[in-house]
């Protein structure tokens, strides 16, 4: 049976915290850009700077431009725009920055947060794009649910829902135009739909009795072929699978669970979850039947590895440091390049604190 | 670092402050306290390197307008140089930190392994493994320190370049070196002298800035090299070959000697015969005799493994020197020059003291001169210590070097000097690691090291030196996270400072938070974790994030508290069924989940949400299954303890359409009984000077115990 392996796997040193990082959509058939959201704790400066990766046989990042924000950058999220790349990203002390790249020379347009006042008492601690960028839905630690819609005149928000702090939340993630998840403290997963305000459409909670099984949702991903399940990662190394339509029921993927089955990959914080767009033949041929198409980790032990419905997990990288983030090219997906960061400074890497792994994926059998 | 002073500067401070860089801020503070306040100092760590110095006293507002601040607060940033000043870099020295951390708990971790099997043995704990891991340990740590790779040679050499271009070596790593050739390489024992005098040529620029070197010799000469046209009329020429040769260093001895006039094709004709001398001589030293297992490429001499071997060629060698000294072939060597410099360097060579005296510059370069030409079988510390003492004499310093201290220290096997020498010069991070250096294999080491002392506070030297360093880790922002496993390689004291470390830092910085309970879980400190999540909770509750607040505290199992936020809560619901207010609570009612033991009363919450839920149905119009419903629900919560007796009487009120039902009773005798119980309970409790009032009409108390006296005497003619 075919699994992944790691072909190309190469540490690029920061001489800053790297908070989050993406791929950006590409702006030419050649050029490769990468968003990095920085934090100098020295001097307490923040940044969000387009890098050009060129990818010889040792890849590099070049800045190109940047952006400082109001505060420390919380969540990271890109999409495409009538062929523009469009940028969303938040902060620690509750301001939201949309920003469009320029096309030509990577250099940012707009600057403006938006709007200019703050929208979240506290940190806003999650945000997705529509894939179109048409819209982006934040949520944050007060409960504040907002939706920014990016249309030609302007920019616009308004107030999806406020729990006025009675329940937090951690993460978003659009499933459709109309429909999004959010994730909170306790293993929370709630559905919403725009076409019925007032609240979340239906929910998933974690038994709150149980500690181990009543963790913090630190992210969320939801595939497009896949509308009504969310993959869910947090607390405790657990990674689960939450159908909409069964709401009371969750596939456990990796974590302490009760039942044997399950395998336990990490025990400390998994820090994001993504569905794995590389796939193998096998893994196709899955995707006409039920099961929870694979998925990619990072934790705080610094794993990273795929996971696969009732396999044993495929570990890629096991790191003596903290993976917080990585992202897959979406544009490449056969011979594909991730970004990984470590925010734990130091680590022997080098001079630095920050560490950018560049990597890609070969199919070995 | 608490009790250790420095050299930097003046020695009367802890750490150096240069107040030339710039002059700090100072803020002012307003306060509001009443007088009297005695005049308060506060001396606190800010961010980094930065001490943020508070003073508070009583604003002086009495005759003047301008009211003048009651305090002020300024950031002093120390200079961030630790005791040597290589690792001033703060980001070289993170890489250090960082990267000495997985060897040194590596280490840590075989020991104890290595103590336990042990145990099950009734054997001492040290044997030949252990020497390989603090070799392995002490060579991780050596290569972290910097390495010594010579920037890459041009492809065509030039025959003027003497000295290759090394990048400049730390003194850390020429220490560290030196423990290793001491401490750690038992195996290479036997050609320690070799060893040494690699050591010299890898570090002798080191001395150059404080005292003349053969390393500055060489390269002042190499500057002159490019304009001199006849080398060997120039003293410095002939200086250069001594010295170099005396200090072991072949290779350039050789390189230079070729450079001689004589070997020019035009003079080759009329200086045969000085030309064949100096061949002779650069043949004889390029033939040297070393005591050693190998020689790295482009190093001269020809190795012996074997003592006895070594002993016979060495008499040969000197056999040759000697013969080539007598050979009637001087008589024939018109430059005066070259012939006395030749002979010069055959005393050298044949060990000749004075020779040798004079062609170093400090005594460790005299002292490595003795081990090449006159002692090369000297062993034993002991007599190693004799003929440094002796070079010392011959060579003295004014003020010694702190690597000829640390030599001195270690030929002198005093532990205690080797120990000071280390903290003193090279800072907390060597004498935290260096430890396990000194102790391998010396038994009166260890017991220094590890003795119990009182006046150290109970701990050992060992245990003191681990805890000065984790101290300076965790004075900096970027690397408190790892002082955790040197603390907890501290038997004493280590888990009480990893508890206050942990303690210290911002649990309501939710990352921070994070990582603390991560270190926790790997320490087995659930107690310091729990703690810190029930200060994030408490956090969290204030802020208004009520959900966050629970949520912190569950984990936390913080039974009190979730108590006392119950009864807070409860202000909230305690309302009538109507009150809208109750709809957005039902988020984190939910949440909370029904079989929640860890909720504290908040469970009561949960039940009081169902119960209320059915009550409304009942109030929509929905009959006879949801009223049952509604009063399952009644008796359950007035059943249940947690239900706060302030309840009781509302919870009855709002139910007083179930208790008159009308088509038939819906509560049975035993069920209206236990409510008559605690109506009376009440009534009780109501004398009670301590007794809250609910907002409830005047007549409700006498509303519901007639209702449930109606329903008492329908029940007990159904039944």
């Amino acid at each position: 049976m075919a699994t992944e392996t790691l072909k190309q796997f190469t540490r690029l040193p920061q001489s800053t915290y790297i908070d989050a990082l993406r791929f950006l959509p590409p702006l030419s058939a050649l050029d490769r850009y990468v968003v990095v959201a920085s934090f100098n704790s020295d001097s307490d400066e923040t940044s969000i700077g387009i890098h050009a990766l060129t990818s010889t046989d040792t890849p590099t990042l070049t800045l190109q431009s940047s952006f400082t924000p109001s505060s420390r950058t919380s969540s990271l999220k890109v999409a495409q725009k009538s062929l523009n790349p469009i940028i969303a990203a938040s902060t620690v002390a509750g301001f939201l920055h949309i920003l469009f790249p320029n096309p030509i020379d990577a250099s940012f347009e707009s600057k403006v947060p938006v709007p200019e006042k703050r929208l979240y008492l506290g940190s806003i601690t999650g945000l997705d794009l529509q894939e179109n960028g048409s819209a982006c839905v934040s949520v944050g630690e007060d409960g504040r649910v907002n939706l920014i819609s990016v249309g030609d005149s302007g920019l616009d928000y308004r107030q999806i829902f406020d729990s006025k702090g009675l329940v937090s939340y951690t993460a978003a993630q659009w499933a459709s135009p109309f429909e999004f998840a959010t994730g909170g403290l306790g293993n929370l997963l709630q559905w919403w739909d725009q076409r019925r305000p007032g609240g979340p459409v239906t929910q998933f909670k974690g038994n709150w009795a149980n500690v181990a099984s009543s963790g913090i949702v630190h992210s969320i991903d939801i595939h497009p072929s896949r509308k009504h399940t969310c993959v869910a990662g947090g607390s405790y190394g657990s990674v689960f699978a939450w159908d909409v339509r069964r709401p009371h029921q969750s596939i456990v993927l990796s974590g302490i669970d009760n039942s044997e089955t399950t395998t336990c990959l990490s025990e400390s914080d998994v820090w994001e979850v993504q569905y794995d767009t590389f796939m193998s033949a096998s893994d196709h041929a899955k995707l006409s039947t039920t099961g929870v198409l694979p998925v990619m980790i990072c934790s705080e032990d610094g794993i990273l590895a795929v996971l696969k419905q009732g396999e044993e997990p495929t570990e890629l990288l096991a790191e003596n440091c903290a993976i917080n983030c990585f992202d897959i090219d979406q544009q490449n997906p056969s011979f594909r390049m991730g970004v990984y960061c470590f925010i734990d400074e130091g680590v022997a890497y080098n001079d630095r604190y920050g560490v950018i792994g560049l990597f890609s994926m070969a199919n070995g059998s | 670092m608490p009790g250790l002073l420095t050299e930097s500067g003046n020695s009367s401070s802890v750490v150096s402050y240069s107040p030339a860089a710039e002059t700090p801020a100072v803020y002012t503070l307003h306060h509001c306290l009443k007088p009297p306040i005695t005049p308060r100092l506060s001396i606190s760590w800010s961010r980094g390197n930065t001490l943020r110095v508070t003073i508070l006293r009583s604003p002086e507002t009495a005759n003047s307008v301008e009211e003048e601040p009651g305090g002020k607060v300024v950031d002093l940033k120390l200079s961030g140089e630790d005791v040597d000043s290589e690792i001033n870099d703060a980001v070289r020295w993170r890489r250090i930190a960082y990267g000495s951390l997985s060897p040194f708990a590596h280490l840590q971790n075989k020991k104890n392994a290595m103590a336990a099997l042990s145990e099950l043995r009734h054997s001492t704990p040290y044997d030949g493994d252990w020497s390989k891991y603090i070799l392995e340990y002490s060579k991780e740590i050596n290569s972290l320190l910097g390495s010594n790779k010579s920037s890459p040679a041009s492809l065509i050499e030039d025959p003027k370049t003497v000295l290759k271009n090394v990048e400049e070596p730390s003194s850390l790593k020429a220490a560290w070196e030196l423990l290793e050739i001491f401490y750690a390489d038992k195996q290479s024992h036997s050609w320690i002298l070799e060893r040494l005098v690699d050591w010299l040529s890898d570090y002798n620029t080191l001395f150059s800035g404080q005292v003349p070197s053969v390393h500055l010799r060489l390269v002042e000469f190499q500057a002159e090299l490019i304009n001199t046209q006849v080398v060997e009329n120039e003293i410095k020429y002939w200086q250069a070959i001594s010295s170099a040769l005396a200090v072991g260093w072949l290779d350039i001895a050789v390189k230079l000697l070729r450079l001689h006039g004589s070997y020019q094709l035009n003079q080759l004709g009329t200086r045969e015969t000085e030309n064949g001398l100096v061949e002779a001589v650069a043949v004889l030293v390029s033939k040297m005799p070393r005591m050693r297992a190998d020689l790295p490429s482009g190093k001269l001499g020809e190795c012996y493994f074997n003592k006895s071997d070594f002993v016979r060629a060495w008499e040969k060698w000197r056999a040759q020197i000697t013969k080539l000294d007598c050979s009637a072939f001087w008589l024939q060597c018109s430059h005066h020059e070259t012939k006395e410099n030749l002979k010069n360097l055959l005393q050298i060579l044949l060990g000749n003291t004075s020779a040798l005296s004079s062609a170093t510059c400090h005594w460790v370069e005299l002292y490595i001169a003795h081990f090449l030409y006159i002692r090369p079988l000297t062993s034993g510390l002991e007599s190693m210590y004799v003929l440094a003492q002796k070079c010392i004499q011959l060579k003295p310093t004014s003020s010694p070097h702190k690597l000829m201290r640390l030599i001195l220290g270690i030929l002198e096997e005093n532990t205690e000097v080797v120990l000071a020498e280390c903290s003193r010069s090279f800072g907390p991070w060597m004498i935290a690691h260096a430890t396990e250096l000194l102790t391998a294999g010396s038994i009166e080491a260890e017991i220094l090291l590890k003795e119990e002392r009182d006046k150290l506070g109970g701990i050992s030297i060992e245990e003191s030196h681990r805890l000065v360093y984790a101290q300076v880790l965790s004075s900096h922002a970027l690397t408190w996270q790892i002082a955790p496993i040197y603390l907890i390689s501290c038997m004493k004291h280590g888990l009480g400072l990893l508890e206050i470390l942990l303690y210290k830092q911002p649990a309501y910085h939710s990352q921070v938070l994070l990582k603390n309970i991560e270190i926790c879980r790997m320490y087995d400190l659930d107690s310091v974790s729990s703690n810190a999540m029930k200060i994030a909770g408490v956090h969290h509750w204030k802020h208004g994030r009520k959900g966050a607040g629970v949520f912190w505290l569950q984990q936390a199992r913080d039974e009190v508290r979730l108590n006392r936020i119950a009864q807070k809560l409860f202000d909230f619901v305690g309302k009538s069924i109507s009150d809208e207010s109750f709809e957005q609570w039902e988020g984190l009612i939910e949440l909370l989940g029904s079989e929640s033991k860890t909720a504290g009363g908040l469970e009561f919450l949960h039940k009081y949400r169902d119960f209320k839920k059915s009550l409304q149905q009942v109030q929509d119009g929905i009959f006879n299954d949801a009223a049952r419903k509604a009063g399952e629900a009644l008796i359950l919560l007035m059943k249940n303890p947690s239900t706060p007796q302030r309840f009781w009487l509302p919870l009855l009120y709002d139910s007083l359409k179930l208790l008159n039902w009308q088509e038939r009773p819906l509560l049975n005798v035993s069920q209206t009984n236990l409510l008559l119980n605690k109506l009376q309970e009440l009534s009780v409790a109501r004398l009670r000077p301590d007794f809250v009032e609910v907002g409830l009409p005047p007549q409700a108390l006498s509303s519901v115990r007639v209702a449930l006296a109606t329903n008492l005497g329908r029940a007990i003619l159904e039944e």
